[in-house]
Formats: structure tokens, sequence, C-alpha cells
């Protein structure tokens, strides 16, 4: 048994929505030395390539715990909020 | 736009209790949720405690809610990689009604709260998520919907919309950043398992259920491990306090995979087959992480008003939530008898909570996740209690030492002896 944030829509649903409920500022994670959204988020939303010194959030998988909102010492987010009714996360028996 | 005499925002445990109390006493009550249903959003560790604060409304709680397992047995694992030390207690005390605590599925458990509040008579309005409060005056007067901009109105407010709560953010009733050292991240896999096996490998039969927490199994990162038995499926995972993991480098992810290989693990889990994962906050900082949870038209309860308890053996939060639910209620009702919304008016909540277990314990506690936020405690001393085992029993030809000797050996080895008298009344303070 093995979590693999990549393979996360194996074991649980989301019904995504085409617009992102989150929304980053990537010039200001440019900046930031910290990038704790990288590796605390349970589910690698969030990847830093050091060669294109970019950011890339992909909200698909988001489980909308709130992690990278109480982490990002930046303030990064120009859009921080739950998906619309009805998208995102659907847990069925946690 | 539509006019209700109360809005509850967020149909988890707090707010249904919130709008069950309301809708019983007669007011229109609108319950929103973001989801498609309640509970399709909420997930914890999995161990619901006693509702006392719904034993008036359900005398039989547990013939009617749907529940998993009732908890007998609560056992606290000291672990390292390769070793465990457990302290178990077992009593049939826990075996008959009312039951102590349960497991649960929050899809099902949420949901089924939430009809019992429309059985009252309260209006559940689903896929809703609440974009902002409605402010005349000073005064909440109602909220408006994400999904057309539409409005509703009412008197009174309760935000019971969970952990980052941005009702009452929106209303200036938290302050806009939070404090990474005052939340954690819960991680979890649903393991799936025939009921005779989870029965047979925990010693349980019928409906018992079994809960775990281990110390020690989060490579150093604060935090702890938790193991659950429900029907026929297991609850694992890690709660990760924000600041030190992010400080870490380390992931949630990698964390618990570790922590499902360690060797006594790894046998509880085998088999098992790998259902869902899971993630949410906790708001561990307590007391001193309160937002303002009254104001002008405006009432906060459960996890928005980080209504939380960790002691490291118990973690409290639901039955926090269900109390300030009920409360928040209660006050909302009393508003409405004497026509008074504004802040003075609705400020016998915090009263009624005062007087409560909700704010006495949060109260008590207020030290523990100050005490909690000491890095050996997840590291060197479950080596320490490890250590001691192993050289107690090991039989190597060497001769004996005094048991005493050895204690302090370990003790001095592993913790230091300075650090562990200072742990002690850290402990003991806060506890």
């Amino acid at each position: 048994m093995n979590i693999n944030p990549d393979e996360i829509f194996d074991t649980t649903s989301f019904n995504i929505d085409r617009e992102p409920h989150i929304v980053l500022d990537t010039e200001i994670c440019k900046k930031c030395d910290q990038r704790a959204c990288v590796n605390s988020c349970p589910a690698r939303c969030y990847t830093w390539s050091e060669e294109d010194a970019k950011m890339t959030f992909v909200h698909d998988g988001c489980l909308e715990c709130g992690t990278c909102y109480v982490v990002c010492a930046k303030d990064a987010f120009t859009r921080w909020r739950y998906p619309r009714g009805g998208f995102g996360v659907s847990y069925r028996m946690t | 736009m539509k006019s209700f005499d109360a809005i509850v925002v967020g149909a988890g445990p707090a707010g249904s209790s919130a709008a069950l109390t309301m809708a019983r006493a007669g007011l229109e009550v609108a319950l929103l949720e973001r989801g498609d249903f309640p509970g399709e959003k909420n997930m914890f560790g999995g161990v619901l405690h006693r509702l006392t604060a719904l034993e008036e409304v359900f005398p039989d709680f547990w013939n009617q809610a749907p529940l998993e397992r009732h908890i007998v047995k609560k056992s606290l694992t000291f672990m390292t990689g390769e070793a465990s030390f457990n302290v178990n207690f077992d009593t049939e005390a826990s075996d008959r009604p009312p039951y102590n605590g349960y497991t649960i599925y929050r899809p099902c458990f949420d949901r089924w709260l939430a009809e019992e509040a429309v059985k009252a008579g309260a209006t559940l309005l689903t896929r809703s998520t609440v974009d902002d409060v409605v402010v005349e005056k000073g005064k909440v007067v109602g909220v408006t919907l994400l999904r057309d901009g539409s409005e509703l109105r009412a008197p009174v407010v309760i935000a019971a919309d969970g952990v980052l709560s941005f009702t009452a953010r929106k209303a200036g009733l938290r302050r806009p950043r939070f404090n990474p050292s005052h939340q954690a991240v819960g991680v979890k896999a649903m393991v799936d398992m025939p009921k005779d096996v989870i029965d047979d490998r925990f010693g349980l039969v019928r409906d018992q259920g079994a809960s775990n927490e281990i110390v020690g199994c989060t490579e150093g990162v604060r935090g702890g491990g938790f193991l659950y038995t429900n029907r026929d499926s297991l609850s694992v995972g890690l709660v990760l306090h924000l600041s030190s993991l992010s400080q870490s480098g380390k992931t949630p992810y990698d964390l618990l995979n570790a922590f499902m290989k360690q060797p006594q693990m790894a046998k509880m889990l085998r088999g098992g087959r790998l259902l869902e994962y899971s993630a949410h906050l906790v708001p561990e900082g307590g007391y001193d992480m309160m937002p303002e949870i009254v104001g002008d038209g405006i009432l906060v309860a459960g996890d928005a008003a980080a209504m939380c308890i960790v002691t490291g053996l118990n973690l409290e939060g639901i039955n926090l939530a269900t109390q300030s639910g009920v409360l928040a209620g209660k006050a909302a009702v009393e508003a409405h008898g004497k026509k008074d919304f504004s802040r003075a008016g609705l400020a016998v909540y915090r009263r009624m909570l005062e007087e409560s277990h909700v704010l006495k314990d949060l109260k008590l506690y207020r030290r523990t996740p100050g005490m909690l936020h000491n890095d050996r405690i997840y590291s060197q001393y479950p080596e320490m209690v490890c250590g001691l085992m192993d050289e107690i029993y090991r039989i190597d030809g060497a001769p004996k030492d005094t048991m005493t000797k050895v204690l302090l050996r370990a003790a001095r080895e592993k913790v230091g002896l300075k650090n562990l008298l200072a742990d002690v009344y850290s402990g003991w303070r806060a506890l």
C-alpha cells in the first residue's frame, strides 16, 4: 500500500471545475526563499522548477485542506476560496 | 432575495446542531452547505467522542446515528523505526450505553445530522458556497452565494464553515493570517479490510472498536499517528504541525507511507487495500487562537471558532462543535425573543459557552499546545522508552544493572536529565 499523489484520482473522487478556486501570483513565488507549499501540500499541487525558476500550481487534485493558505509566507494568492458549490473533492467514506 | 430567521453557514456537526436547535424552537432556518451533500467535504481522524450536547434530542443516539463501531479499547504507542511500546486501556464500561466514543464516516454521519435538522424544519441548501457577508449599518444581515451572486438575508448568521472560516474573516472576526504553529494537517488512508479480520487482529467482538494513538512515527516532525477500526475498514493517518512540517522539507504522503511500512504497523495493515486518501486542517492552537465568536448579527461555532483540544492522548473537536452549535442556536432563539441581534444581544452565547465544558476545557488545556511544541516528544522520548524496554528484556550474556541505573542511563543518553525534569514539569503544568 502506497500513497502516490500523482495517482490521487484512483482513490479520491473529484468533480473538477474548469475555473480554479486558487490563483497564484507566481512572480511572488519567484522571490520566496521558503516555498513551504511545495513539500507541505498533501496532494502535491505545487511544483517548483529550479531550471525555469517557476512555480506551477494545478488545482485538479486539490483536497481543499488549506495547508498552502496557512504556510505561504508571502501571501502569494490572488484568489484563495473554496470551489463553487458542487465542485472539488468528493469524499465517500472518510 | 430570500429571507430567513437565521442562516447557518456549513452543514457540519456545529452547523447542523445549530440548525436543529433553532428549527426545533420554530425558527425558519437556512442551512448552507458547499458540497453536493453534507459531509462530502469533511474529514477527520475517525473517533467521535460522546456527544452529550445532542442527548436531549437523541436519548438513544447510538440507535439512530450511522456509526461504525463503539470504542472499548484505547491505546497509546511509543514507536521507533523498528520497535513499539504500547499502553492499552480496555474496559467493559465502554461496552455499554451511553458509549464513550465511536468511529464514523463523515459523509454518512454529517449527512444524517443535517437530515435531522431538515426533519425539524430547517431548509438545507447544498452546492452553496458562501462568497461574502452582507453588512448594513455595521451589522451582518445576510450572505451572498458564489454560485450566482444571490443574496440570503437573516438577522443572525451562524458561521460554522470550518477551520478556515472565511465567513468569520469577512465579518472581521478572525485575523487575516493564520499562524502555522496553530494549525496541523491531518492526512489519512482508508484501508479496506474484512470485519472478521479486524475483529481477530484487534481482539474485538460485535461492534466493538479500537483506537490507537502513536507518537514517534513522524521522523521527528511534530505530530503523531493514529489507527482506528471502522466496521470493515481501518483509518490510518498522521497529524502534522504545519510549522514543523513546512520546515522539515518532508511531505505528508512520504511520512504516511513510511508510517504504514513500519514493521508493527505493516502487520496491522497487511492484506488491506487503499480505498480513499484525504486531508484536512486541525485548529490545534486551541484557546489562544480563537477568533471573536460574537459580532453584530453573527456567531461563530465549531472549528471556525478553533474549538479544538489536543492533549496528545485525546483529540476533541466534534463534541465541542456540537455543543457550541447547540448553544449558538439557543442564543439565536433568545435574540429573536428579545428582537436584539446586536453584539450585546447575542453575547449570551459567550456566557453559555463559559458555563459549559467547552470554554472551561479550552481554558484548562490552553497550555498544552505550547507543551506539545517540544521536539523531544516526537523522537527522543519514543526512542528512550523503546530503548529502555529493549534493555530490560534483552538476554545477551552480559551482567545486569539495577533498574534505576538502566533508567537513568536511558534518560541521560536519549534526552538529558535536565530536559527530562523540565519536560515533566511543563507536562504536569499543561495537563
